[in-house]
């Protein structure tokens, strides 16, 4: 009902002649709040009690075991959310992941050591980890040194964990979130020392080099839905369902524009579905 | 609670939402404040967020040296290139016809002389450790297990020689004649005749040397076994291909996970 | 006879990752000083860059954006050298902007060798170099709308108004050609996001080689004129101009080390054959 009436408010705006409006961009527009709305939609149908498959993703199964090698072997657990700052999507996906692992590290009493980038990061990071340690009733083992700040240089930065990992040999290295040219410095370094790796990340160009190095990778989406698996929370994975039906809507866009472009070269259609759905 | 949750949130929807709409409307001030001012507010603020972080790197390695914790001597160099910034930065220019500000890139200057001296050679070293961890990880990670990774080895293979001025230097009929050998090979794994195997090489090679010498043996035909030309193909057709597909997925998780952060759905980054 | 081999090379097979190193390193210095001359043929994607340049009208305002640090010197540093001087020969217009605080540093080496000591220019008249401005994307749109919010001065203090070649020029799309020099973020991807497709400047870029996944959608469709791979695509254009550099010298190194990688993978396959047939055997 709420979205029938906003659809025939944004009409009515439109046929008055849509004051402050793009014209040229309404394809965007429409296309975006049918995602929002989709994804609202199945945040419901959980919120709901609607049970949602989800396939199982080793390398976040992997986490706990990993924390659990790191308790055996009385090593800490490094953990790197990456090496740019909040207003990154992937970070903030990093630093909630972080607050999982440290309610791991709280409950099994294993010490925690997460280097940052940025100060922003090292705020926000200690926070969760505070909350995360407070939350599994241990706020007396948390400290605030746990999150400390290296430095902003990429590469000064990969210098400072390296040495982090030579000299304390954590037994788990868990890198979550935005990472360029230092990723294959830090995951190689990390299997040099014999670490258990689980890395994350929607760097495209650096997905191969964790791949490679690292015993378990969270590609792309999976790194974003690291938070809804590990919480089981029922709105995050309404939301991931949502996801999921996206894809399945934007494929079959692209089967569909590639049919009408089809028609139109070969002149059985005049209408040119690429002017259309290029964003102005 | 008020401060620490329904607030932010508050302010993370607020603004999340103009930023998404705003691109949509041609008003001047939200145009201005979505396009220019928020991400300035933001430089601003991290900006002297470095404050806290680098009081937190001076606290930290501080108390390692006067404590003696192990590795501290490693900390005299961090606090020693600290104090040292500062002071090219800040108090000694060096070059006293340069004006400050512009003393950072100027010529004869302490803190350019820190950048080019210092700060270039030792970030060159640390990205050049990449060639040999590169080395490394391959020698270690590229195994013919199954399928998948037999293509990924042949076509990273086909990538590295084809890239390089080396691979347009291999005539693609030694390409044939390379193929014809792991064709044998092949054959005598799989079949375990020397007859079969012996037939499988030695037809391969009249038929590759037969062809070549009609052809005259020109270094990049047939193009398809022809490096430079194969890995063009590869870079340009399969590895985009698969490239699009993951960064469609990946804009699919930020606009989902950017959703969920603006409608408040997710909230465990200001704590549970 | 076969057994001692076989053994040879499982020995071989379990060496210490740090002899692999050793030989990495001799293999990357040794052609370094001893120079191989290997040819270096342009592909495609080179060609289309150095066309786009090539088309410009003498005079053009060519906007070349720095976007890289010294550790990426090594890869995008000739190649910017090499598009200075090809703009330069032309007789262009350049006007430099970096979106990374490093870039000035790189950007203000490479117009004193080419512009000052090689071309013997004049600043202000036939370049400008306008400097770093903080804010990423914020940068790209600020320039797309407006030059003189973002830059008052340029990087040596003096007012853009006062600069003659700056006359007429307020926004990006008074600008002929866009050129990128980029490493990463803030770079090639935000320069076609938010100016050269909205505008319709023409666009080419040069970027690492591991950043080339990224741009290539745009070079296919046609956004971005090309581009510059990489350590080999300098060369490539540095082999177009006629004018072999930095890049040329560091093909035949990078071309061994390649080889002597791809040696050590297949080398390292036979040792698993061999290995996974010893497994089953037993």
């Amino acid at each position: 009902m709420v979205a029938g009436g906003l659809a025939l408010a944004f009409v009515v705006f439109l046929l008055a002649g849509h004051p402050g409006f793009r014209e040229e961009r309404v394809v965007m527009f429409l296309a975006i709040n049918f995602m929002a709305g989709t994804l609202i939609y199945y945040i419901r149908l959980a919120q709901r009690g609607e049970d949602f498959y989800l396939r199982p993703i080793p390398g976040l199964k992997a986490v706990e075991e990993a924390v659990g090698r790191s308790t055996e072997m009385g090593k800490p657990v490094l953990y790197v959310p990456g090496i740019m700052d909040m207003d990154q999507v992937e970070t903030v996906a990093g630093v909630i992941i972080l607050g999982h692992v440290a309610k791991m590290t709280a409950r099994y009493e294993t010490s925690l050591n997460v280097p940052v980038s940025r100060s922003i990061v090292m705020k926000a990071g200690r926070e969760i980890v505070r909350e995360s340690y407070t939350m599994e009733g241990r706020p007396d083992l948390f400290q605030d040194d746990m999150v400390h700040y290296l430095t902003d240089d990429q590469f000064a930065y990969a210098a400072g964990v390296n040495g982090i990992m030579v000299r304390e040999k954590p037994a788990a290295c868990l890198y979550m979130g935005k990472f360029y040219a230092e990723s294959l410095i830090l995951a190689e370094t990390g299997n040099s020392i014999g670490a258990i790796q689980i890395a994350g990340t929607a760097s495209q160009a650096q997905i191969p080099f964790f791949v490679t190095a690292c015993d378990y990778t969270l590609i792309g989406e999976e790194f974003f839905a690291a938070s809804a698996y590990l919480s089981q929370k029922p709105e995050l994975l309404g939301a991931l369902k949502g996801q999921d039906m996206l894809k399945a809507f934007v494929t079959a866009t692209i089967l569909l524009a590639l049919l009408l472009r089809v028609f139109n070269d070969l002149g059985w259609i005049d209408w040119n579905v690429i002017d259309f759905l290029t964003v102005q | 609670m008020l401060w620490k949750r329904q607030i932010p949130i508050l302010i993370a929807t607020v603004v999340g939402l103009l930023t998404l709409f705003g691109w949509f409307t041609n008003n001047p001030g939200i145009e201005s404040f979505v396009n220019d001012d928020a991400t300035q507010w933001f430089d601003i603020l991290a900006s002297f967020a470095i404050f806290l972080g680098a009081l937190n790197l001076m606290k930290l390695q501080g108390r390692k040296v006067l404590k003696q914790h192990s590795g501290w001597q490693y900390s005299l160099f961090t606090i020693g290139g600290f104090i040292f910034a500062i002071v090219a930065g800040f108090i000694y220019k060096g070059n006293d016809a340069v004006a400050w500000g512009f003393h950072v890139t100027s010529k004869g200057t302490l803190f350019k002389w820190m950048f080019d001296f210092i700060f270039t050679p030792l970030s060159a070293t640390m990205f050049a450790l990449l060639a040999f961890f590169v080395a490394s990880a391959s020698y270690r990670a590229f195994r013919v297990r199954n399928l998948e990774a037999t293509l990924l080895l042949v076509s990273g293979i086909i990538i590295m020689v084809g890239r390089v001025p080396l691979g347009s230097s291999i005539s693609s009929w030694f390409i044939m004649y390379l193929l014809v050998l792991v064709g044998s090979i092949a054959a005598n794994i799989k079949l375990q005749d020397k007859i079969i195997t012996f037939g499988v090489l030695l037809g391969g090679v009249v038929i590759v040397t037969i062809w070549g010498s009609l052809a005259g043996w020109p270094v990049d035909q047939p193009s398809i076994f022809y490096l430079p030309m194969l890995q063009d193909w590869i870079y340009n057709n399969p590895n985009v291909a698969g490239a699009r597909a993951i960064m469609i997925g990946i804009g699919l998780g930020i606009f989902a996970t950017s959703i969920r952060y603006i409608l408040g759905v997710e909230k465990s980054y200001i704590g549970e | 006879m076969m057994k001692y081999i076989i053994e040879l090379i499982l020995s071989i097979g379990k060496v210490d990752r740090r002899w692999i190193f050793l030989v990495i390193g001799l293999a990357v210095l040794l052609p370094l000083f001893f120079p191989l001359g290997l040819p270096i043929r342009a592909t495609n994607a080179t060609q289309r860059v150095y066309d786009a340049v090539e088309e410009l009208e003498p005079n053009s305002k060519v906007l070349v954006s720095f976007e890289y640090g010294p550790s990426t010197k090594p890869e995008i540093h000739p190649m910017a050298i090499a598009i200075l001087r090809h703009l330069f020969t032309n007789g262009q217009k350049v006007y430099v902007t970096c979106l990374w605080p490093d870039g000035q540093f790189m950007a203000e080496d490479a117009l004193t060798e080419i512009a000052e000591e090689e071309y013997g220019l004049t600043y202000g008249e036939d370049y400008v170099l306008l400097g770093f401005r903080p804010g990423n994307e914020a940068v790209v749109k600020g320039l797309v709308s407006n030059i003189r919010k973002l830059y008052t001065t340029d990087a040596r203090g003096t007012l853009v108004d006062q600069i003659p070649m700056m006359a007429n020029v307020n926004k990006v799309k008074d600008f002929d050609f866009i050129f990128s020099a980029s490493a990463g973020y803030p770079g090639t991807i935000e320069w076609v996001q938010y100016a050269a497709d909205p505008t319709g400047v023409p666009m080419s870029t040069g970027t690492t080689s591991i950043q080339v996944n990224d741009v290539m959608p745009y070079v296919q469709s046609g956004q971005v004129k090309g581009i510059l791979a990489g350590m080999p695509g300098a060369a490539e254009y540095e082999a177009l101009i006629g004018s072999p550099g930095i890049g040329t010298s560091g093909m035949d190194a990078q071309s061994i080390a390649h080889l002597v990688i791809v040696l050590f993978i297949v080398f390292g396959n036979i040792t698993y054959f061999i290995e996974t047939r010893r497994a089953k055997k037993y």
